[in-house]
């Protein structure tokens, strides 16, 4: 029992008039010398001023304290100046508390009534320190690698940062090439510089880097470990092209007789069984499509292995899984378009020139299937009129997805701004329910395409589109004027609602981080750290977290990069030692505490484990054990209790 | 009851209730002193035992105080304490103990205001109900 | 030397008395090693018998039932005068156990046996036959005689009887000791456990139980997580919830409120969040009874103190 050996000391701060003014100091220091325990009690005008930390050291020696209260402001004015005083006298720092009896009594009392209730605050602290034990921080090494999971913008960005401090990155990306939807769009919005043109600089600034490690064709498939500790299996799919040999002659995809739809192109081209995704492609290889070649298993074709003069091809290549190590993750795994298929008033996907944002923006693009000619797909003729619905998919609680999606109302806009340059004689309708243009340039970029480009803004909602003829029909009710609207339009681009990429919720389940109900990636906090999940040592980048334009997903990526390079830069990860500890001979393994812990950092096999470096010290476990097995550091139960009674013992204030 | 002054234990979250409490007493807002706060980290920390222990122990109500829905330092420890005080209340009741007794209350770290106006809304009502305890009971 | 020993009952339902045939074979060991000194339900002995033994001649006396009457009372503080050690037998001089419930609705006579009941006046000419006054509440025993071990249960599973009659016979009964595990039940049970969550309440009767999975996960208040095991979790692998019946472990402190917090913990109606409010509060309505589910056997020892508040409050208020 440490208090049957305990020495107290308790120093009552008098700030000046600020607590001495209202509260009666002496005898607050009189009755806590009364106290069973406590060996020396004092009164002082300044205790955080340097002779105040003196008298708190020379009694914590000359008294062999144990344990401290000081009596003075809040703890979360002095705290550390305290705990900081007793270590240097030798009293582990957790054996300090404070009594605030300033902003809690003698700036919101007055009267005797105040001192009675300095008293006792007093008192309850010294319970407290009663049963406080002496604390060591945890520390623990950190491993100096970085994983970025996913090639987007947002990943090459925080990949860049990150490598560029100095520390060594793993850039897991799940297709053949890095680049992400970014490397799909024509021009951005809203200075309209070519898309290609800004990215494929930096994809080959991080091909080039020493410190990065490309790991394309490749998906995390295991994570274990914590904050600074992390342990990956990445499950790299063979390629069938060696990349050092390939040099991009492209004989092989010349002889391939295989043909499937270009994913790149969204459908409105085809590729070959071994292809590059588009000529800019980092790793700059050649990929063998497994699934879709005729050669490998049964050896039935194997031409293009024949016309490799590079020798570069080798059917032999195997699924490997890496194991790596990392200190920190960064989630950077982006978005992709709901798909058109879920969209019953617009035809269900199946009118072909009804088609989505991506595939409009490899219609504009040079590099495209019409080489950057808007041809519609049915027919390949030049449309003459071209409807554009936003929130397609967005803002539909009832019968899509409720939130906003946030960069549509800018692509739709740069999407008929371009148009009406491809095609100056076609007409440009947008449906759209308001313009949400907030950030820089943006609203006068809006402004510019109504305004100049004469496109036709319509405020309502499309209540249906359909086919007839070789026109799409599309109805639709102007909210301004009431009236209806029919446009029998030659193309429809849908502003599809922006959802997480495939496999986001899985990734995310191996990561113990959290999802919020639409699937985008949860950061710890929605206002304070937006760049964190909650899972320490994990990341966020991009839209993956949440719609984001291009601008916002960099922002967000250097965001994340700089906490990862602070958390890689600590020579050590130290963590506050209050937190949840498990009394294993109590513990049945019942395993109430674990959902209890927004942290995962509680394990259950035969008893509960908690990882002191991820548990915050919320204490939420602790209540919800029914068994007393799990307790908290410093605010053990019995020592609540204790305090609980000396709250409400009555105060002999000699009133 | 003139002459009753209640006892009250507050329990108050760190990042919220008591910095909203911490600020009250720098803007200088005087609130009824019966209350002794005891601040833990969240206010899921807070036990029902502890809330018992308070009420056996002498007090005449028991204030928790966390941080709004949605704002909680540790993401959801206060819709745990929303929900065990929700069911303390109506074991209490059952017992024949006012559920009123024992208050949770949303104060974040600007409502210093709103921390005064709760003490003496807590303050008054523990007055109109009436002591909890004989005159001499325990404390 | 035989164990002089001595079994008294109090108010109980004769289970505890019945239970040491659990034993089985094992009782044939037992036995002979035994002295019974005092043991109504199984041999005629009175009062005057233990008032004539010498003050602690009786090596353990154990008592089962709860202290109901002021009969129980003398009776048990005579045992515990005569007796070197003294234990409580079983949940209700444990805990106070489903008698004490009673004391839950102070009215009870009148509810049990309609207006205007009153133990009937004895004849003034034999006063020593009227029944026993009954005491305002009903007791746990160590609230009226120091207890110095605990066989618990309801009854006390074989286990546990023959653990305690191997130390007593080998004279190594510790102080405080509970026969049961500090663990809890959790511990012994075979059912497994997922994603921990109450989507909701339901009473036993409500369900047919799978059979391999937690009971808790199945919306059934199973107070295994509170209660130390020892009894193999009998009623869990039967598909009936543990109602607590050996006791909280020995930290838990008060197991209604510790399980009541555990329950509320677990309670998820979707996302937690403001949203999901009514919902919670739907499911947490729905634990029915949660005075008699939560403090079956244990309200006479935890909610006393509370229950002495209320009162007065009723008092005061009328």
């Amino acid at each position: 029992m440490p208090e049957t050996r305990a020495r107290i000391g308790v120093f009552v701060c008098h700030c000046g008039k600020n607590i001495a003014g209202t509260v009666d100091v002496a005898k607050v220091a009189e009755q806590a010398a009364r106290i069973p325990g406590v060996v020396y009690a004092t009164h002082y005008e300044y205790m955080c001023s340097d002779p105040g930390q003196a008298l708190l050291k020379r009694a914590i020696r000359e008294h062999r304290l144990t344990g401290v209260v000081v009596a003075a402001c809040s703890p979360t004015m002095h705290e550390d100046t305290f705990r900081k005083a007793a270590e240097e006298a030798g009293l582990n720092p957790y054996l300090v508390e404070i009594a605030n009896i300033r902003e809690q009594v003698s700036w919101v009392h007055s009267g005797p009534a105040a001192t009675e209730k300095a008293v006792r605050v007093t008192r309850t602290m010294v319970a407290k320190v009663q049963g406080n034990r002496a604390l060591r921080p945890a520390e623990l090494g950190v491993v100096r690698r970085a994983l970025v999971v996913g090639g987007g913008i947002a990943g090459i960005q925080a990949a860049l940062d990150i490598a560029n401090a100095g520390f060594d990155v793993i850039l897991v990306e799940r297709s053949p090439s890095i680049g992400g939807h970014m490397a799909q769009l024509s021009e951005t919005f809203p200075t309209l510089d070519c898309s290609q043109c800004i990215l494929t600089p930096k994809m080959v600034e991080v091909a080039r880097h020493p410190r990065i490690r490309i790991l394309a064709y490749s998906e995390v498939e295991e994570v274990s470990g914590f904050v600074g500790n992390y342990r990956v299996r990445i499950r790299k799919k063979p390629t069938f092209v060696d990349p050092s040999k390939c040099n991009l002659c492209g004989e092989c995809a010349r002889v391939c007789p295989v043909r499937v739809p270009n994913e790149f192109d969204r459908g409105l081209s085809t590729r070959t069984a071994i292809y590059i995704p588009f000529p800019q492609a980092i790793p700059s290889t050649y990929t063998l499509d497994v699934q879709n070649c005729l050669g490998i298993l049964p050896l039935r074709c194997g031409k293009c292995a024949e016309v490799c003069e590079a020798k570069a091809i080798d059917f032999d290549m195997h699924e490997e899984i890496l194991e790596e190590e990392v200190g920190a993750i960064v989630l950077a795994t982006g978005y992709e378009l709901y798909p058109k298929e879920a969209m019953a008033e617009y035809g269900y996907g199946t009118v072909p020139d009804v088609i989505d944002g991506l595939e409009f923006e490899r219609l504009l693009s040079a590099s495209g299937p019409t080489r950057g000619e808007i041809r519609r797909p049915s027919d390949g003729k030049v449309p003459k009129e071209v409807v554009f619905i936003q929130c397609s998919g967005s803002r539909d609680p009832e019968h899509h997805k409720p939130y906003c999606s946030k960069i549509c109302c800018m692509y739709t806009a740069k999407h008929a701004l371009l148009y009406r340059h491809a095609v100056p004689d076609g007409q440009a309708y947008v449906f759209y329910i308001d313009i949400r243009a907030g950030g820089k340039d943006y609203e006068e970029f809006v402004n510019r395409a109504m305004q100049e480009e004469r496109i036709l803004y319509i405020r309502g909602k499309v209540a249906k589109v359909f086919r007839e003829g070789d026109k799409v029909v599309v109805w639709g009710v102007d909210t301004l004027t009431g009236k209806r609207v029919e446009v029998r339009a030659d193309l429809v681009v849908l502003a599809q609602a922006v959802v997480p990429s495939p496999g986001t919720a899985e990734l995310a389940r191996k990561l113990r981080v959290a999802c919020g109900s639409e699937g985008f990636l949860r950061e710890a906090h929605p206002k304070l750290r937006p760049l964190e999940a909650l899972t320490a040592g994990v990341f966020l980048a991009g839209a993956a977290q949440g719609p984001k334009d291009i601008p916002e997903s960099v922002a967000q990526a250097s965001g994340a990069a700089a906490k990862v390079i602070a958390l890689l830069s600590a020579p050590k990860l130290a963590h506050a030692p209050e937190v949840a500890e498990v009394n294993e001979e109590l513990c049945s393994g019942c395993g109430i505490c674990a959902p209890q812990c927004p942290y995962g950092a509680i394990s259950v096999d035969e008893v509960a484990h908690v990882n002191e470096i991820l548990c915050e010290g919320c204490g939420t476990c602790v209540a919800a054990c029914p068994s007393g097995a799990m307790t908290f550091r410093n605010v053990e139960d019995e020592q609540v209790l204790r305090m609980v009674r000396a709250a409400l013992e009555v105060a002999d204030v000699g009133v | 009851m003139s002459g009753f002054e209640p006892r009250v234990v507050a329990f108050l979250c760190r990042w919220c209730a008591a910095a909203g409490a911490d600020l009250a007493g720098t803007n200088r807002l005087q609130y009824p002193p019966h209350a002794i706060p005891i601040r833990v980290n969240c206010s899921g920390r807070v036990e029902p035992q502890w809330v018992v222990e308070a009420l056996k122990a002498g007090a005449d109500g028991v204030l928790i105080g966390g941080c709004h829905p949605g704002d909680c330092h540790y993401v959801v420890g206060n819709y745990k304490t929303r929900r065990r005080v929700y069911l303390l209340r109506k074991v209490l009741e059952e017992m024949g103990i006012e559920p009123e007794r024992v208050r949770l209350e949303w104060v974040s770290a600007t409502e210093g205001g709103r921390f005064a106006q709760v003490m003496a809304e807590f303050v008054a009502e523990l007055k109109r109900l009436g002591p909890l305890h004989e005159p001499g009971g325990p404390g | 030397m035989k164990l002089k020993l001595a079994v008294y009952w109090t108010g109980s339902c004769g289970g505890c008395d019945v239970s040491f045939l659990e034993l089985g074979p094992g009782l044939l060991d037992v036995l002979p090693q035994l002295e019974i000194v005092f043991w109504p339900a199984l041999v005629d002995a009175k009062r005057g018998d233990l008032e004539k033994l010498p003050s602690r001649s009786i090596d353990v006396a154990l008592v089962n039932g709860v202290i109901r009457t002021a009969e129980n009372k003398e009776m048990v503080e005579l045992l515990r005068e005569k007796s070197k050690q003294l234990g409580a037998y079983g949940a209700c001089a444990h805990l106070g156990g489903v008698p004490a419930l009673a004391n839950h609705a102070p009215g009870f006579t009148e509810v049990v046996f309609g207006p205007g009941f009153r133990p009937a006046s004895p004849w003034p000419e034999a006063p020593e036959d009227a029944p026993p006054a009954l005491l305002p509440e009903a007791l746990p025993l160590d609230e009226v005689v120091p207890v110095d071990f605990v066989v618990p249960g309801c009854p006390p599973p074989a286990g546990l009887i023959a653990r305690f009659f191997q130390a007593a016979l080998s004279g190594e009964v510790q102080a405080g000791q509970v026969f049961a595990e500090d663990k809890a039940l959790c511990e012994e049970c075979p059912r497994t456990r997922e994603e921990r969550r109450l989507t909701r309440i339901v009473r036993p009767h409500e369900v047919v139980p799978d059979p391999k999975t937690c009971l808790l996960d199945q919306g059934m208040v199973c107070l295994g997580p509170v209660t130390r095991g020892g009894c193999q979790a009998a009623c869990p692998q039967a598909g009936m919830p543990c109602t607590g019946c050996l006791g909280p472990t020995p930290k838990a402190g008060d197991p209604a409120l510790a399980m009541l917090s555990a329950l509320a913990s677990l309670v998820r109606a979707g996302e937690e969040g403001e949203d999901a409010f009514p919902q919670e509060n739907q499911i947490l309505d729905s634990l029915v009874d949660p005075i008699g589910t939560l403090y079956k056997y244990a309200y006479a020892k935890y909610a006393r103190p509370l229950q002495r508040l209320a009162r007065r409050r009723e008092e005061v208020r009328a």
